[in-house]
């Protein structure tokens, strides 16, 4: 620590600077903040992290804290998985997209379903019939599973199944790993990742027919319960930060919501009997990278600090793996502009940098034209150069947390964690996340954040080019646009064909497995699998499971 | 004093983003609107509620792509209910190919990515809703 002489001198010598050097001169504006709120001041000094003891706080990569970084060796050693989000259509139209992908130099799968899928749905459900092939892939049964993942190595490419919310991931998991037994690929070689968020289901990107939060959250934990035991590399969450972002969260938020989701995982997994070191080294993290490029640094640096602190204070982690902070980027769809598309290039590279200097594992770049559609295969690769060239071109990956030191970054990365400390206490206070979400506490802090987001747009507060500064009258679109293919009547069809050959005894029985687990309270992972391999829709486990558990409306407005 | 127009805020669909819906909502209701949020519906339930609830526009939301079959027909639904006084505004992510396409189909208004709220709010001001 340096000298308490030292620091009052150095603070007298930084105000006799402000008065008569720097307050003689003229700045834009009165005051200056992040995104979030914290102030910024004009200059940061050893001052401001005077009480900051470097092997307490900081430490060394792939040490605790793990402020500097999860691994010693970081991107010297082993780069980010670059993980372009691809899904849209029917299976066989995305598994060429993946494919496409992979070719390209993608090093990971990031598949994302259509909004059927997510919830549950069937391709030929009524309620289902203008959004299939929307926003993702389109799956049903099985079968549409072998069809998306035909002729990739998944027992050496990692996959990450952006199933979203509980209810459509414990099928579509399922029919993961149903695949992969019928390929005979061992459960043990599968590595990656499902999403499987109970907020994602019952807060952020709510649609008709949401589980009540309990159910969300259970089947949740029964996901993370199963793949401790039968499938030890695969990531049986990813709590979604990013998603909770682009609804509206503050930077803070993010973190704090995403830390207090696993908190209540945790509590649950160590209620049904297990050892926090049995599941928590898989536990992993989905996080935003917004426009704030310094706020979004300091984000990532605080969670993994906050994060290490709480595994091993509150739920006594002593396996290395249990206390890190592991996560995934995607860019910020919400920052991007419909307007002047090609803009979108330049900010997700900025969004791709801080993702990198904050130390992720895997990331996406969104495409430039994703405001207005979903990206076409040009766009894709625009953005997975855009990670390419990050990772070789720029030499940001040459030393381990090369802003770790910065006055100004952990300072920042100080009022962060202060912040989102004082959000986990809140929802501790509250009875813990499922509580918070109960009764309407989430929904209401990131509406409110939302509205005052847009609110600093329209003041010309935040401004964003092409928007609200710089725009183009009666721009003409410099780009061409994606047109999903048709593909509601070709699952229907397949769907059709199944019903008819499968067997009926088999899926009966499956069905009424589902209901007596259900019923019983027990975990409903081991008999899905066993229904998906029956060639059981989607759309029936869902039923079957909605039957008992109810739908909950969310106080959203 | 005059009564408040009422409007119906409804996503279309399975679309899962309600943040602007949301936002707008608040800045409606602010402005002096009656908001009946009705989060996820298909058209009919839409007609429905909106029938049942006497509002006088239905606000449609949706950034899934689904708007090119659905919100057509919440106008047709109005239409062969014999209504015509209901106006039907759109707002989401709309490729810029599909707003005359929907404002043919009889959707008054489409805010598309970007808009303000003021520009919204002065919509309803000058059409002589708020």
């Amino acid at each position: 620590m340096i000298r308490n002489e030292y620091i009052t001198e150095l603070k007298s010598r930084t105000d006799a600077w402000r008065t008569e050097c720097h307050g003689r001169k003229k700045e834009f504006k009165e005051s200056f903040q992040t995104l979030s709120g914290i102030p910024i001041g004009p200059l940061y000094t050893p001052a401001h992290i005077a009480d900051m003891d470097y092997l307490r706080d900081l430490g060394f990569p792939g040490e605790e804290p793990y402020i500097r970084g999860v691994h010693p060796t970081m991107y010297r050693g082993r780069t980010w998985t670059h993980r372009q989000l691809a899904g849209f259509g029917p299976p066989e139209e995305t598994n060429k997209r993946y494919k496409f992908l992979l070719e390209q130099g993608a090093t990971g799968i990031n598949g994302v379903y259509d909004y059927p899928s997510l919830r549950g749905y069937d391709s030929d459900d009524p309620e289902a019939r203008a959004d299939v092939g929307r926003g993702g892939v389109a799956i049903d049964t099985v079968q549409d599973m072998q069809i998306l993942f035909d002729g990739i190595p998944i027992d050496s490419v990692s996959v990450s199944l952006v199933s979203c919310q509980p209810v459509g991931n414990i099928s579509l998991q399922s029919m993961y790993f149903a695949n992969a037994r019928d390929r005979g690929i061992a459960f043990d070689k599968l590595t990656g990742t499902s999403q499987n968020d109970f907020l994602l289901e019952t807060a952020i990107t709510i649609a008709p027919g949401v589980l009540p939060p309990k159910a969300s959250f259970k089947l949740s934990v029964d996901a993370i319960e199963y793949c401790m035991k039968y499938v030890p590399r695969w990531n049986p969450i990813s709590y979604a930060g990013y998603n909770y972002r682009e609804a509206g969260c503050t930077a803070p938020q993010e973190v704090a919501f995403c830390i207090t989701n696993a908190i209540a995982c945790i509590e649950e997994m160590i209620r049904r009997g297990y050892d926090v070191d049995g599941f928590a080294p898989r536990l992993s993290f989905f996080n935003s990278a917004h426009n704030d490029f310094f706020e979004e640094i300091a984000k990532y640096r605080a969670a993994r600090r906050i994060y290490c602190r709480i595994m091993k204070e509150r739920f006594g982690a002593k396996d290395p793996r249990s206390l890190m902070y592991r996560f995934h980027v995607q860019t910020a769809g919400v920052a991007l502009t419909a307007q002047q598309p090609l803009n979108n290039i330049s900010r997700a590279s900025y969004h791709a940098l801080a993702a990198v200097l904050g130390g992720a594992q895997s990331v996406h770049v969104d495409a430039y034209d994703e405001a207005l559609c979903t990206p076409t295969e040009l766009s894709s690769l625009t953005a997975l150069r855009t990670q390419q060239i990050l990772q070789l071109e720029t030499g940001v990956t040459k030393t381990v947390d090369p802003l770790g030191g910065s006055y100004f970054v952990e300072y920042l990365t100080n009022a962060m964690e202060e912040r989102i400390l004082e959000i986990i206490a809140t929802i501790d206070d509250m009875g813990g996340i499922v509580k918070a979400v109960e009764r309407g506490w989430v929904h209401s802090e990131i509406s409110t954040a939302a509205f005052e987001y847009q609110a600093a747009i329209e003041s010309g507060m935040m401004p964003v080019v092409g928007v609200n500064c710089y725009q183009i009258e009666d721009e003409k679109l410099p780009i061409e646009l994606f047109s999903s293919p048709e593909t509601r009547e070709r699952q229907i069809e397949k769907l059709r064909k199944i019903k008819k050959e499968r067997s009926d005894s088999k899926v009966r029985k499956a069905l009424d497995a589902i209901r007596r687990c259900c019923e019983e309270d027990r975990n409903l992972m081991e008999v899905n699998v066993e229904a998906v391999a029956a060639y059981v829709t989607e759309g029936e486990i869902t039923k079957t499971m909605k039957n008992h558990y109810g739908v909950w409306h969310p106080p959203l407005f | 004093m005059t009564k408040r127009n009422r409007m119906l805020i409804s996503r279309l669909g399975m679309d899962a983003h309600w943040r602007g819906s949301i936002v707008v909502a608040k800045a409606l209701r602010d402005a002096g609107m009656e908001i009946i949020y009705g989060g996820n519906q298909m058209p009919e339930k839409i007609v429905d509620v909106a029938i049942q609830e006497d509002v006088d526009i239905i606000g449609l939301s949706s950034l899934s792509g689904n708007h090119m079959i659905l919100a057509p027909e919440v106008i047709e639904r109005l239409r062969s209910r014999g209504i015509n006084d209901i106006r039907v505004v759109f707002g989401g992510t709309v490729p810029p190919d599909d707003v005359p396409r929907l404002k043919e189909a009889g959707i008054a208004e489409v805010f598309g990515p970007g808009t303000s709220l003021k520009k919204i709010v002065r919509y309803f001001r000058d059409q002589g809703y708020l």
